[in-house]
C-alpha cells in the first residue's frame, strides 16, 4: 500500500490538478486494478491521481516512479537525500533526477538573476509591505507547481465584469467575490481604534493583551530598517595602536644594554664547535641521495691481511672441529660402472623407505652424456642440513680403532700341535647302577676306581674296562667320592658313604702280595696309637670329631679295612702328596665341616672353630705346606706349619662348585655353579687372571693333569666336558697361555 | 667432619648450561642467540651422564658448555644485537605512532643485513678468532665454498638478496681465478649432485661441491635466515682468504672488475688481475681471458656482440632444430677463416694426438685451444681448462662474453668439447649433396677437419688421471666409459671397478663363477646334443634337466654335504628315474668340473675350521674386547657383503655381454 498513501499525501499537498491534456489515454486498463481499491470518498480526487500516476509511469519506469514518489515527501530523509546527492553525482547527466531533488530548484538562479523574487506593497498603513513569490517547492515532476490561476475565466478583458459583483469564478465553478475596495477597508479600519503598540498577541505570563512600548517599538523598527538596533553600541570605534614604530624619546628603563647582547653565545658556539667537529671527522656527511650513498657503502668492504702476524696456539682440547663430509664414490658419479646401478628390487625398496630411513639419500644414477643430467633437488636441502648438522649438532669425539679385529684376537697354537690329548672315547666302562658320582685313577696308572648310587665301589682295569673288583659299602646311601692314596708304594682307596669314610685296600692284578700286605700295614698302623691318642687327645667328656673303627669282618674280607664316622656327610676327600694325611669336607657339618684325618696316627683333627661360609672343599698344596679350604665365595690358603690364614683368594663367583691346583703350585682354576671357569695366578692377584664361559650350565668339576701335559678339563651339568690347553710358563714373568680345545 | 656436598653444585651439574639458559644469561632473542653462536663456532655438547647434568626429563634439551657460553658475554657483537633491538623498538614506536617518515629515517640507519645486504657490523674479529692461523681457515674452507657457490646460483628471492648472491659470486669467481693463476686445482667430479673439485692450497686438500647450473628446488622446510648468517659470515672469511691468497703469489685484491663484460655473462672473464707492484701495473695486466678480446673497445664489441645477438634471435625463430640452428650461426658469424675452400669430410680424419711432453699436470692443456659448443656446460669447463694450463678457449657466443673466438671455424682450434647425438645418416647425406658451395657450412655431423672432437667427460677424466685420455673413447655419440670417482682411495680388499675382475674376487667367488659357467656350458652342450637326437625326447630332456638342475641346488645348499651323501642322492636319482620307465641318465662330470667341485670342497672344510678357529680365539678375549670384534666384524662383514653384491652383478654384466658378443 505504500505507494498509495504516498499519493494521498500529496494530494493532500497539492490538491490543484494537473493539466488535462497530459494524460495518456493508454493507461486506462493498467491501473483499473487500483481504480477498484479506491473508496467512494475519494471519487471526487479520483481523477486527479490518477493523472498523476499516469504521467509518472510514462515518463519513467517504475523504480523511478516509486523513487520518485518516495523523493516528493514532506520531510525526506538523510539518507534519502543523500542517496539523492550521489545519484545527482554519479548520473549528473540525467534530468529527471536533477528535478527529482528537494528544495533545489535547478532554474532559480537564473530567476535571481533577471528579477526579484518579491515585489512591494502598501500595507494598511500605508507603510511599504513585502510580498515574496510563493516559494516553489519543487516536487516531483508530476506536480505541476506553476501558479494556478485563480481566476478561471481565461483570456477575458476584466471590464466585463464591471458591472457584477464577482470578478470571475474559482475551478469549482464558484464565483469570486469583487475586493473591498481601498474606501471601505480604510472605513472600516478607522471604525476600529487600535492602541498603540497593539500587536494582537497575548502575554502569556499575565494574560493581558502584549502591547509594545516606545522603545521595543524603536528597537523592532531599528532591526526592520536594517539598521543597528542600539543607539550606544559604536559599531566602528576607533583603532588603538599599542605598539607602533614610532620611537620614544624616553626609555622604560634606564638601565644600560648589557653585555651579553654583544657578545657571541658561548653555549650556541659549543654546539656549532660540535657539529665543526663532526664534519671534520667525518661523522656528519653532506647530504647525497640514497642510491649513491648505497653504492659507496658497498665499496666499504675492506679487505685486508688478516692473518699478518698469526701465531699457532695451542688447540683446545675440547675443541672438536666439525667433521667433514666424506668424499663423493663411484655410485654418485653421473655417469657409474654399471654395476653401482641398483636393480629393480633394489630401487623398490629404497623408494619403500621413509627419506629418513633411507642409507644413503640418492640413488645412483646413469645418463649417457653430461647435457642429460637434470639439476639435483636436494642441493639446497642438504646444505640447509649441513648448516643445521653444524650449528645444532652435538659433537662427541668418539674414538674409532682403526685396526684389524683380527689384531685383537690373541695367538693360540692350533689344536693339532698341542696334542697329544684325548679326542675319543676309548673304554667305557659298564657296571654300575645308578649314578656314578667319583671316579679316580690309582697313582700308578692301571686301575680306576668308581662309585656311584648304588652304595659301591669298583675298580676297574683301565685299559680293558674290566671290572677287577667290587665293594658293596652301602644299600641306601651313594658313594660320594672315592680317592686312591697318592704314594706308589701303597694301593689304597679312600671312598665315601654318607657320614662314613672307608679305607680299603683293593685287589688288582698288579697288586702282588707285598703291595697288599705294605697297604695293610698302612692302614693298621694307627690302630695302637689311635687308643693313646684319643685318651690323651680329646676331653673324655667331649665326644671325639671322628671315629676310627674296623668295618666288620664281612667288609674286612673284601678288603675294606678302616671306617672312619664322622659328624656329617662328606662329600670331598682329598689326600695330601705324601699320603698320611687327607682332608673330608662335609658342607652341611658346621664347624666340623672340614676335617683333616692323620692315617698313621689314626687321628682326626677339627682346624676349623669356625668357618665364614659353608665350606665346599679343600686340598692341599702340591709342594708347600699350605691348606686350600674352598668356602661359597672365597678361598682361603692356610700355613699348615705356622697355623696362619696366608691369602683370600676370591674368584668372583656366585657359588664355588670345586677347585683345582696347578702341580707348579702357582696357578689354581675354580669351577662355580654360575657357569664359569676361573683361572688364578696366585701370585698375580687375588681376583681372576682369565674368566671363561662355555657352559650353558654350571661347572662341577675342574681338573688340572697330573701327567704333566699343560691341559686342564671342566665338567658341566650341560653334559659336556671341555678340555683346554693352559700352558705355564717356566718363566716367571711370562702369562699363562690359555686355548680351548673343544668339548 | 667434611663439609657435605649438595648435589648440582659443582662438576657436570656446573659445567654443562641449557639452551634456555644460556639465552636467558645472554638476555638475547633466541635467533640472536643463533646468529651467535654460528658466527662464534659454539655448538652443543653432549655430556656423558644427563642425568646429573640437568633434573628436567626432556629428552631433546640441548647442552652448551658454561665456558662457552661465558666465553659469548664478552662479545663485542652483543652489543651491536642490543643496538638492533633498541632500534627496532623505536622504528616499531615510530609506526604505531603513524610517524611513517620518521620509522623510514630508522630504517635507514638499520643494520639490517636482510633489507641492505651489508650489516654495520663487521666479523673480521671472530674471523681472527676462529682462525688463529691461515691454515685453520683453509681447513674449513670446504663448507664455506661449498656453501658460497650454491648461493651464487641461487635465484633472488625476499630471503636471499640479490647483493647478497652478487657478492657470493663475485667472491667466487675471484677465488677461481686465484686457482687458475696458482693451477691449485687438483682433481674434479661430474657427479648427480653437481660438480666436486678438490683443490691442494698451501697442502691442505679442499673438496667443495658446485651445483649444476639449474635452478635450484627449494624445499619447504629449509630457512634461510640460518643459511643466510652462515653465508654472512663465510662472506667475509672468503674474503679474507682470498686477500690472502692474491697476496701470496703478488696480486692485487680486489681485482679489477669490469661491470659491463660481467652483465654480458663473462664470469671469469670480468675480472682481470693486476699485479701489487704500482709500477709494473700496467705490464703485469693480466689478460685473464685472450690478448685479442683485450684490444677490442668493451663498448664496441658489446653493441657488436648485442646486434649479433639479435640476429641470432631471429634467425633461431624461424629455425627448428638445434642442428638447423647451429648452421645458421655458422652462417650468420662473419667467419675470417681462411680455410672455406676445404672439403668437409664428415668424420674427417683424426689428427695425432698432440704428445703431452711436459711432466707438469697443471699444463695439461697448455698448447690446446678449445671449442666449446653450445650445449656444454660452459663455466666448469672454463675454469677447469684454465686452471689446467688452457690459454685459449673459444665458445658460441650464446654462452656468454669473454671468449677467445666465437667463431666456431677458426683454424687455431685443437679441441672441439661436443656433447650432441650424432644424427641420423639422412641429413649428413644431404650435406653431401651440397658441396663447394656452402662449403664452410657444416652439416650436423660435418666436423671441421684438424681437430679433435670430443664429449666433455673428457676433459674430467684427463684432468683426474693427469694425462690426456685417448678421445676416442670419447667421441661424440660415443658410449663413455664409466667416469670414476678420483676422490676414493684403494683400499685393499675392497671393490675397484678399475681392476678386473679376476683380480680381486676371493676363492670361492672364482669357483663358484667357474662352476656356474661350466654348468651353463654342459646345459647348452647337452640340449645341443638331444636336439640332434630326438625330437620326441624334448620333454623328458627338461624334466631330465630339472632333476639336474635340482641336483646342483642341493650341493649349493647343503654346504656341508659329503661326497657320499652326493652319491646317494644319485643313486635315489636313477631309482626314481627307473621308476618313471626312463632312461637313466648318466650324468656325466667332466674332470675340470670335478676339481672345481673339489676345491671347493677343500674351501668350505678350510671356512669352517677358521671358524672353529676364531670361535676358540675369541672365547678367550675379554667381554669388553669381544662386543668391540664383533663390532668391528659386524661393519666389515657389511662391507664385504656389498662388495661381493658389486662383484656378483659384474659378473653377470660381464656375462651378459660375452654372450652378447
Amino acid at each position: 500500500m505504500g505507494p498509495k498513501t504516498i499519493e494521498k499525501k500529496r494530494k493532500v499537498q497539492d490538491p490543484e490538478p494537473e493539466s488535462e491534456d497530459e494524460i495518456a489515454p493508454d493507461f486506462d486498463g493498467a491501473l483499473s486494478q487500483s481504480e477498484d481499491e479506491f473508496d467512494s470518498d475519494f471519487d471526487d480526487d479520483k481523477e486527479h491521481e490518477q493523472d498523476g500516476e499516469e504521467e509518472s509511469g510514462s515518463e519513467a519506469s517504475d523504480d523511478e516512479d516509486d523513487e520518485g514518489s518516495l523523493l516528493s515527501d514532506d520531510i525526506p530523509s538523510d539518507a534519502e537525500g543523500d542517496k539523492a546527492m550521489g545519484k545527482l553525482v554519479l548520473e549528473d547527466e540525467e534530468e529527471e533526477l536533477k528535478i527529482e531533488i528537494p528544495g533545489v530548484d535547478p532554474k532559480r538562479p537564473e530567476k535571481d538573476d533577471g528579477e526579484k523574487n518579491y515585489r512591494v506593497e502598501k500595507d494598511a498603513n500605508g507603510n511599504e509591505r513585502y510580498v515574496y513569490d510563493e516559494i516553489d517547492p519543487v516536487y516531483d515532476s508530476d506536480d505541476s507547481d506553476a501558479q494556478e490561476a485563480p481566476n478561471t475565466i481565461g483570456d477575458i478583458p476584466m471590464s466585463f465584469y464591471d458591472s457584477y459583483p464577482h470578478i470571475g469564478y474559482d475551478i469549482n465553478g464558484k464565483k469570486i467575490m469583487r475586493p473591498a475596495t481601498k474606501d471601505a477597508l480604510d472605513a472600516l479600519l478607522d471604525s476600529i481604534e487600535v492602541p498603540k503598540g497593539w500587536t494582537g498577541l497575548t502575554d502569556i505570563h499575565t494574560g493581558n493583551p502584549l502591547n509594545l512600548n516606545d522603545e521595543e517599538l524603536e528597537l523592532v523598527r531599528r532591526v526592520q530598517m536594517g539598521m543597528i538596533p542600539n543607539d550606544l553600541e559604536d559599531p566602528y570605534p576607533e583603532t588603538v595602536e599599542y605598539f607602533t614604530g614610532i620611537e620614544e624619546k624616553m626609555p622604560l628603563s634606564a638601565a644600560p644594554e648589557p653585555k651579553r647582547r654583544f657578545l657571541p653565545s658561548k653555549n650556541e658556539a659549543k654546539k656549532i664547535m660540535k657539529l665543526v667537529r663532526a664534519i671534520r671527522e667525518g661523522r656528519i656527511l653532506p647530504y647525497k641521495p640514497p642510491e649513491e650513498r648505497e653504492k659507496e657503502e658497498e665499496e666499504v668492504e675492506q679487505y685486508f691481511d688478516i692473518w699478518q702476524d698469526e701465531v699457532p696456539t695451542e688447540v683446545n682440547p675440547l675443541h672438536i672441529p666439525a667433521p667433514k663430509l666424506p668424499p663423493p664414490g663411484f655410485d654418485m658419479s653421473y655417469n657409474p660402472p654399471a654395476e653401482y646401478l641398483p636393480t629393480k628390487e633394489e630401487r623398490e625398496e629404497w623408494e619403500k623407505l621413509d627419506p629418513e630411513e633411507r642409507e644413503k639419500e640418492y640413488l645412483p644414477q646413469k645418463y649417457d652424456s653430461l647435457r642429460k643430467v637434470p639439476g639435483y633437488g636436494e642441493v639446497v636441502k642438504e646444505r640447509f642440513e649441513r648448516c643445521m648438522d653444524l650449528y645444532l649438532a652435538p659433537r662427541v669425539r668418539k674414538n674409532r680403532l682403526n685396526i684389524d679385529p683380527n689384531s685383537l684376537l690373541p695367538k693360540l697354537p692350533s689344536p693339532s700341535e698341542l696334542k697329544p690329548f684325548p679326542t675319543v672315547a676309548q673304554t667305557v666302562f659298564r657296571g654300575h647302577d645308578g649314578r656314578v658320582r667319583s671316579v679316580a685313577i690309582d697313582p700308578t696308572g692301571v686301575a680306576v676306581a668308581s662309585g656311584g648310587d648304588d652304595g659301591t665301589v669298583r675298580v676297574w682295569e683301565l685299559l680293558t674296562g674290566r671290572q677287577v673288583w667290587s665293594v658293596k659299602l652301602s644299600s641306601e646311601e651313594a658313594v660320594n667320592t672315592v680317592r686312591w692314596r697318592p704314594s706308589k708304594d701303597s694301593f689304597i682307596l679312600s671312598a665315601a658313604v654318607g657320614e662314613e669314610v672307608y679305607l680299603m685296600v683293593p685287589t688288582h692284578a698288579s697288586v702282588t702280595p707285598a703291595l697288599e700286605q705294605a697297604s695293610r700295614d698302612v692302614l693298621s698302623a694307627g690302630f695302637g696309637y689311635a687308643t693313646g691318642g684319643q685318651t690323651h687327645g680329646a676331653a673324655p667328656g667331649k665326644e671325639p670329631p671322628a671315629k676310627w673303627a674296623r668295618p666288620g669282618a664281612k667288609l674286612e674280607d673284601e678288603g675294606v679295612l678302616i671306617r672312619i664316622t664322622v659328624r656329617s656327610t662328606v662329600k670331598v676327600i682329598n689326600w695330601h702328596r705324601k699320603g698320611d694325611h687327607f682332608a673330608t669336607v662335609s658342607p652341611s657339618g658346621q664347624r666340623s665341616s672340614v676335617a683333616i684325618h692323620t692315617l698313621s696316627k689314626h687321628l682326626t683333627q677339627i682346624p676349623f672353630r669356625k668357618l665364614s661360609g659353608l665350606a665346599q672343599t679343600a686340598s692341599f698344596h702340591p709342594l708347600r705346606p699350605l691348606f686350600f679350604v674352598a668356602t661359597q665365595r672365597t678361598i682361603r690358603c692356610y700355613d699348615l706349619q705356622k697355623l696362619e690364614l696366608v691369602k683370600v683368594v676370591q674368584p668372583g663367583a656366585k657359588w664355588i662348585s670345586s677347585f683345582d691346583i696347578h702341580p707348579g703350585g702357582d696357578n689354581l682354576i675354580v669351577g662355580s655353579y654360575d657357569k664359569r671357569l676361573l683361572w688364578h695366578d696366585l701370585d698375580l692377584s687375588i681376583r681372576p687372571y682369565k674368566t671363561m664361559r662355555f657352559h650353558s650350565e654350571a661347572v662341577r668339576q675342574v681338573k688340572y693333569h697330573k701327567g704333566g701335559l699343560p691341559l686342564f678339563a671342566d665338567a658341566s651339568d650341560d653334559g659336556t666336558l671341555q678340555i683346554f690347553h693352559g700352558k705355564v710358563p717356566n718363566d716367571q714373568l711370562e702369562n699363562p697361555t690359555l686355548s680351548r680345545q673343544g668339548a | 667432619m667434611p663439609k657435605i656436598k649438595k648435589k648440582g653444585q659443582a662438576g657436570a651439574a656446573k659445567n654443562y648450561i641449557t639452551r634456555t639458559q644460556a639465552v636467558k644469561k645472554l638476555q638475547l632473542s633466541l635467533p640472536d642467540f643463533r646468529k651467535l653462536c654460528i658466527w662464534k663456532g659454539i655448538y652443543p655438547r653432549e655430556p656423558r651422564n644427563k642425568k646429573k647434568v640437568t633434573k628436567s626429563v626432556t629428552a631433546s634439551t640441548t647442552f652448551y658448555y658454561t665456558k662457552d657460553i661465558q666465553y659469548l658475554l664478552h662479545e663485542p657483537l652483543l652489543q651491536k644485537f642490543r643496538d638492533q633491538k633498541v632500534l627496532e623498538k623505536k622504528i616499531s614506536r615510530a609506526l604505531g605512532r603513524g610517524d611513517v617518515s620518521d620509522a623510514a629515517r630508522f630504517e635507514r640507519h638499520a643494520a639490517r643485513p636482510e633489507a641492505t645486504g651489508k650489516p654495520r657490523y663487521t666479523l673480521n674479529h671472530i674471523i681472527r678468532e676462529r682462525y688463529p692461523t691461515f691454515n685453520d681457515a683453509l681447513r674449513d674452507l670446504d663448507d664455506c665454498l661449498s656453501m658460497l657457490f650454491l648461493f651464487a646460483n641461487l635465484p633472488s628471492t625476499s630471503a636471499v638478496p640479490a647483493k647478497m648472491i652478487a657478492r657470493c659470486e663475485r667472491l667466487c669467481l675471484e677465488f677461481q681465478h686465484y686457482l687458475i693463476v696458482s693451477h691449485s686445482l687438483r682433481k674434479s667430479f661430474l657427479s648427480i649432485k653437481g660438480i666436486y673439485y678438490q683443490a691442494n692450497i698451501q697442502g691442505e686438500d679442499i673438496l667443495w661441491l658446485v651445483p649444476y647450473k639449474f635452478n635450484q628446488r627449494i624445499v619447504g622446510d629449509v630457512d634461510f635466515r640460518i643459511m643466510g648468517t652462515f653465508v654472512e659470515f663465510y662472506m667475509t672469511l672468503l674474503g679474507f682468504v682470498n686477500y690472502r691468497l692474491y697476496s701470496s703469489i703478488g696480486l692485487k685484491y680486489p681485482p679489477k672488475f669490469d661491470q659491463l663484460k660481467d652483465e654480458n655473462g663473462a664470469e671469469l672473464g670480468a675480472f682481470s688481475l693486476e699485479g701489487v707492484n704500482m709500477a709494473t701495473q700496467g705490464e703485469t695486466t693480466q689478460a685473464i681471458t685472450n690478448g685479442e678480446e683485450q684490444k677490442v673497445d668493451p663498448k664496441v664489441q658489446a653493441e657488436v656482440d648485442k646486434i649479433i645477438k639479435q640476429l641470432k634471435e631471429d634467425e633461431s625463430k624461424t629455425d627448428e632444430t638445434a642442428e638447423e640452428d647451429a648452421e645458421a650461426d655458422d652462417e650468420e658469424k662473419p667467419t675470417d677463416s681462411i680455410d672455406k675452400f676445404e672439403p668437409v669430410a664428415p668424420g674427417g680424419d683424426v689428427l695425432p694426438q698432440p704428445a703431452y711432453s711436459g711432466t707438469d699436470p697443471s699444463q695439461l692443456f697448455a698448447n690446446f685451444t678449445f671449442y666449446l659448443s653450445r650445449e656444454t656446460p660452459r663455466q666448469p669447463l672454463e675454469f677447469i681448462l684454465r686452471a689446467f694450463g688452457c690459454k685459449r678457449i673459444g665458445w658460441d657466443s650464446v654462452l656468454g662474453e669473454g671468449a677467445f673466438t666465437n667463431d666456431e671455424s677458426d683454424s687455431s682450434i685443437t679441441h672441439h668439447i661436443i656433447d650432441r647425438p650424432v644424427v641420423q645418416a639422412a641429413t649428413s647425406e644431404e650435406g653431401d649433396g651440397e658441396d663447394n658451395q656452402t662449403a664452410q657450412k657444416v652439416g650436423p655431423n660435418q666436423r671441421y677437419p684438424g681437430r679433435i672432437y670430443v664429449q666433455p667427460q673428457w676433459v674430467w677424466d684427463c684432468v683426474n688421471d693427469e694425462e690426456l685420455k685417448s678421445p676416442e673413447l670419447y667421441a661424440p655419440g660415443a658410449a663413455l666409459p664409466p667416469h670414476l670417482s678420483p676422490f676414493v682411495k684403494a683400499a685393499p680388499g675392497q671393490y675397484d671397478p678399475t681392476l678386473p675382475l679376476e683380480a680381486q674376487q676371493t676363492e670361492a667367488e672364482a669357483i663358484e663363477a667357474d662352476l656356474e659357467d661350466a654348468k651353463d656350458g654342459a646345459a647348452e652342450e647337452g640340449s645341443d646334443v638331444e636336439n640332434d637326437m630326438d625330437v620326441d625326447e624334448a620333454e623328458d630332456d627338461e624334466e631330465e634337466e630339472d632333476a639336474e638342475e635340482d641336483v646342483e641346488e642341493d650341493e649349493e645348499g647343503d654346504v656341508e654335504e659329503d661326497e657320499e651323501e652326493s652319491k646317494t642322492l644319485q643313486r635315489q636319482l636313477e631309482l626314481e628315474a627307473e621308476l618313471q620307465g626312463k632312461k637313466v641318465q648318466n650324468k656325466k662330470v667332466d674332470p675340470k668340473t670335478k676339481s672345481k667341485l673339489e676345491q671347493r670342497k677343500a674351501l668350505e672344510k678350510k671356512a669352517k675350521e677358521e671358524a672353529e678357529d676364531l670361535e676358540r680365539a675369541k672365547g678367550m678375549l675379554s667381554k669388553k674386547k669381544r662386543k668391540l670384534f664383533e663390532q668391528m666384524q659386524y661393519t666389515n662383514n657389511k662391507k664385504s657383503a656389498q662388495d661381493e653384491k658389486l662383484r656378483a652383478k659384474r659378473r653377470k654384466l660381464e656375462k651378459e655381454k660375452a654372450q652378447k658378443a
